[in-house]
Parts: C-alpha cells; sequence; structure tokens
C-alpha cells in the first residue's frame, strides 16, 4: 500500500543530469572559498546581515541560495540580504565570513550568536533546524508563502521544485497543536505537492545557559513527516473491480475532495 | 440525518457475487423507510456479557470478512453488529426472546462505551467499511486455533472474552492518550480468517489533539504495521500518517 514517497521533480529534461554534474556541496566549497579569500564582512542590521561582495560571489551565493539580492544602481559590488539562519551558517559552519555590528567585527562568533538570540527567541531552535538539513546538503528557502517556515529543495531551484515543506517543533513551541492545524499545513502542502517535513528539535531546556558551542550540540533534531491519507484512493484489489464509493462516504467528505 | 445509499452500500457487499437479490427493495434517494429487515437477512443473538453478538444465521458471503470465531462460532462485535444492522444486513435478537434490538438500542451500546468502541471509532468503521476494506479489532484474532480456547464464550481466555481483551488494551494504553482500535486490510476477495496476513494499517485514534511525538514512537514500539491516526468530527472521517524519516545526505 503506497503511503507516500515523493521522487524529486526534476523541471526539465536534462535537469537532473545536470544537479549530478554539479553537486551542491561543490558549489558550497567553491562559494567557501571565495568568500575566505576576500574576508568578506556582513552587517548586522536588525535581523538581517547585509553582505557586500564581488558579482562572481553573488552569482556563487544565489547557486547555494544564500540570501536575497538587494538590486541596486552599484556594480561594483552586489548587496546581500542574508537571514539569521543563512548568516549565522557562513560564519559558524562554514567559516567563511564575518560579521560585525555596527563598527568593531564581533570576534567571538559567541557574540553573534547571543545577539541574534536576543533578536529573535526561536533563532537557537531555528538555526539548529535549518544547519540540520543544509549540512546534508539540502537547499533552503524561506516556506512563508506556503504557511511553513522553509522549503527544503534537493538541489537548485532553477532545476527541481522542493520536495518538503518544513515545520519546526520545539518542546515549549505550540505548532500543530490541534487537529486543524494539521488539516491546514498538510492540506497546503499537498495543494502545492510537497510532503509535510517536521522538525523536531529537542534537547536544552529553556533555563539552560544556550551558548555556544554546546547549546548546539545538546540539540537533537528528528525528521517526521505527516501526510494525509485518502481510502477511496487506495484501494487496491487485484481480483475484483474496485467497489463503488456510496453517497454515504460521499457525503461525508462532503464536496468529495480528498484528504 | 444524512442520505443513504442503499443500494450502493449494499453493492459493496457484493464482491465474490453473492445473492444480489436485494437491488429492488432498496431505492435511492430520500425516499422510502430508513430501516428496512430484509426478509433472511442474517440473525445474531446479543450476549450481553461478552459484549459481542453470537451469529446464529449466516446469508451472503459477507462473513467472510466480518466476525470473529470461536470454537467453530462467529462473534461479532458492537460495531460491525450495528454496520450490519444499519444496512439490513442483520437483525440482532435480544439474548432473552426473539424480539430484534432496534437501532437506538445499537447506538445506546455505542454511546455507553462498554463495548470497546466510542461513536467516532464506529464512524471511522463505518467508513473504511462502506469502501470496501476489512476491519477487524486491534489484538483481536480473526480464528482461534487454541485447543484450549473454549467451549463457553463467556470463558476466562483472553482470545474470546471481547470484554477482557478491550480491557487489557485498554489498560496497556493508558500510558499514552493514543489508542490502536482497528486492523485494516485493502479489499481482497481472497482474504482468510484462517490467515489473513498483516494487516496494511492499524488506525488508531488520539482523541481531541493529534498525537505527541511519544505517543507515536509508543505505538509505533508495539505495533509492527504501519500506523494511521484518525480524526473524526463533524462526520467527516481524515487519516494521517505519521513517519520517522532520515532525509539523506546529498552529493
Amino acid at each position: 500500500m503506497q503511503l507516500q514517497s515523493m521522487a524529486p521533480r526534476w523541471k526539465w529534461k536534462g535537469a537532473a543530469a545536470k544537479a549530478l554534474a554539479e553537486p551542491i556541496s561543490e558549489s558550497i566549497s567553491e562559494l567557501q572559498h571565495s568568500l575566505t579569500k576576500t574576508e568578506s564582512l556582513g552587517s548586522l542590521s536588525s535581523c538581517n546581515v547585509l553582505l557586500a561582495v564581488e558579482p562572481e560571489q553573488a552569482e556563487l551565493l544565489d547557486r547555494c541560495c544564500f540570501g536575497r539580492l538587494v538590486l541596486s544602481a552599484e556594480t561594483v559590488k552586489k548587496w546581500i540580504q542574508l537571514s539569521f539562519e543563512e548568516a549565522f551558517y557562513l560564519l559558524y559552519n562554514l567559516k567563511c565570513i564575518k560579521i560585525n555590528l555596527q563598527g568593531p567585527s564581533l570576534e567571538k562568533e559567541a557574540e553573534t550568536w547571543m545577539y541574534m538570540r536576543s533578536k529573535r527567541s526561536n533563532f537557537p531552535v531555528f538555526f539548529k533546524a535549518y544547519s540540520h538539513l543544509r549540512s546534508k546538503n539540502w537547499v533552503l528557502r524561506s516556506g512563508l508563502q506556503y504557511g511553513v517556515d522553509f522549503v527544503a529543495y534537493r538541489h537548485h531551484p532553477s532545476l527541481v521544485h522542493s520536495e518538503y515543506s518544513v515545520l519546526i517543533r520545539s518542546g515549549d513551541s505550540d505548532r500543530l497543536r490541534v487537529w486543524s492545524d494539521i488539516h491546514c499545513t498538510v492540506r497546503l502542502s499537498g495543494s502545492v505537492a510537497k510532503t509535510l517535513l517536521t522538525l523536531h528539535v529537542s534537547g536544552n531546556s529553556d533555563r539552560e545557559d544556550l551558548s555556544l558551542p554546546a547549546c548546539l550540540d545538546n540539540y537533537i533534531v528528528e525528521e517526521q513527516t505527516i501526510s494525509g491519507w485518502s481510502p477511496e484512493l487506495s484501494r487496491e484489489d487485484e481480483t475484483n473491480p474496485k467497489p463503488n464509493v456510496t453517497t454515504v462516504s460521499k457525503a461525508r467528505l462532503g464536496d468529495g475532495r480528498h484528504v | 440525518m444524512e442520505e443513504k445509499d442503499w443500494e450502493g452500500s449494499s453493492s459493496s457487499e457484493n464482491e465474490a457475487g453473492f445473492p444480489n437479490d436485494d437491488d429492488e427493495e432498496f431505492h435511492s434517494g430520500g425516499s422510502g423507510p430508513r430501516l428496512q429487515f430484509r426478509v433472511g437477512s442474517s440473525k445474531a443473538r446479543w450476549i450481553a456479557e461478552l459484549r459481542m453478538a453470537e451469529v446464529e444465521v449466516k446469508r451472503g458471503k459477507l462473513w467472510t470478512t466480518t466476525g470473529i470465531i470461536r470454537s467453530g462460532k462467529a462473534y461479532c462485535f458492537i460495531e460491525e453488529a450495528l454496520y450490519l444492522s444499519e444496512i439490513g444486513e442483520l437483525q440482532i435478537l435480544g439474548d432473552k426472546d426473539d424480539t430484534v434490538i432496534p437501532l437506538k438500542d445499537l447506538y445506546e451500546k455505542i454511546a455507553e462505551g462498554k463495548s470497546g468502541c466510542c461513536w467516532e471509532n464506529y464512524e471511522a468503521y463505518r467508513y473504511l467499511k462502506s469502501l470496501g476494506y476489512i476491519i477487524g479489532r486491534h489484538g483481536v484474532p480473526w480464528t482461534s486455533k487454541d485447543a484450549a480456547a473454549v467451549s463457553t464464550p463467556s470463558g476466562e481466555e483472553e482470545s474470546v472474552c471481547a470484554s477482557d481483551t478491550v480491557t487489557k488494551l485498554l489498560g496497556d494504553m493508558q500510558i499514552c492518550e493514543a489508542r490502536a482500535v482497528f486492523d485494516v486490510y485493502l479489499p481482497n476477495s481472497r482474504f482468510k480468517k484462517s490467515s489473513p496476513g498483516e494487516p496494511n494499517f492499524v488506525a488508531c485514534f488520539s482523541g481531541d489533539s493529534p498525537p505527541s511525538k511519544e505517543d507515536i514512537k509508543f505505538l509505533q514500539s508495539r505495533v509492527a504495521a504501519p500506523l494511521m491516526f484518525c480524526h473524526i468530527a463533524q462526520g467527516r472521517v481524515s487519516f494521517f500518517s505519521f513517519s520517522s524519516i532520515d532525509l539523506p545526505v546529498l552529493p
């Protein structure tokens, strides 16, 4: 019985081959070297980090789906806007940028961590989830338009549709707390052909001192998919034709829609 | 009351061509009486101590996929009895005399909650059954091959005494809010109670709230088959599966 299993949906013929020829890990490596060489420095601004880069670097960042281009008339440098998760990943995991706050660059990663935490209380949990998938070379982008935290791609969005809509859960948060939350998020994911993936982040209690690196090391991330299932679509009987669907069951679904 | 298509529901029982002479008696649409017991339908007697009905007269092939066998006799749980009564395939007789127990009383038995099946469980049962799925109570064997299994149904053997089995199951599940209730098999005209095989999934209910991560883990450690969580509200039956995965590391 097929429960759920989505194969990657490549966007054009040859996309899969291109992806194979240019693995994400290689693009990330290239990005890492390039940014390190130019000692790239980002500046914190509220909940973002602005990074000035050379045009080739902007392309590399785009290839790995880090940040958004800030359009400007300037041609010598390109400005990229990074989210906290993206910026911290470049800083802490890839060690290819530095970050400053109104002047002096923050020498210790821990200071950046504390700053980001102070701006967004969910940052530690979100970052753990983000880095968990990123370090497996999945490409992550904002999932806001799908009502989730991130969408996860197997490769660059120009080559493949995203397979998972990602929702981050932790002990103290109330996501998917009631059934209608589940119905809503699963349905939304399904309507855009994605599987809902929840990442449960656990391991640190509220009161613990959430400082690096112990904080990140103590977290555990558990992946779980949630899918709706339609009994009407799933019957398989090799010997008999499908039984008629009675109006009893159709009435129950109301408008005949499938889960 | 909701629309019922008698014609539709009775044809769903006709998978292997057992007598189909009931079509003329049933009308689609809202006309005609809702409760129509057909002459010659199956009969079972409700046995209060067992909280099950003992089948006395079997009509039709539906019994290959409904009811459990103990010592050569067939018994059915309240949800099976109620469903078959609703579609006019079964008359339940009182244990004291031969008067037919009306649907109203069967609904009351469900409401009392002492027969191991609550209203929401029943809605899920009815929905899946009407689509042709084969459903048994989780943890209750279809047949008992054990020679020691009982000559009297109200014995201590847990394989027969439905209420004891249910209590034991309920006891196990006290630890978590969610419960495994039904073993569900895909429609199968060759289904045999003597060797049903593993269910395609086990229908679980977690009540008012979605199951917690811990409850899911607990149930997954107890149940080999895939789990499907049912949510029933306002007559709508929905199913969700929660699966632990580990996304691969990409190149």
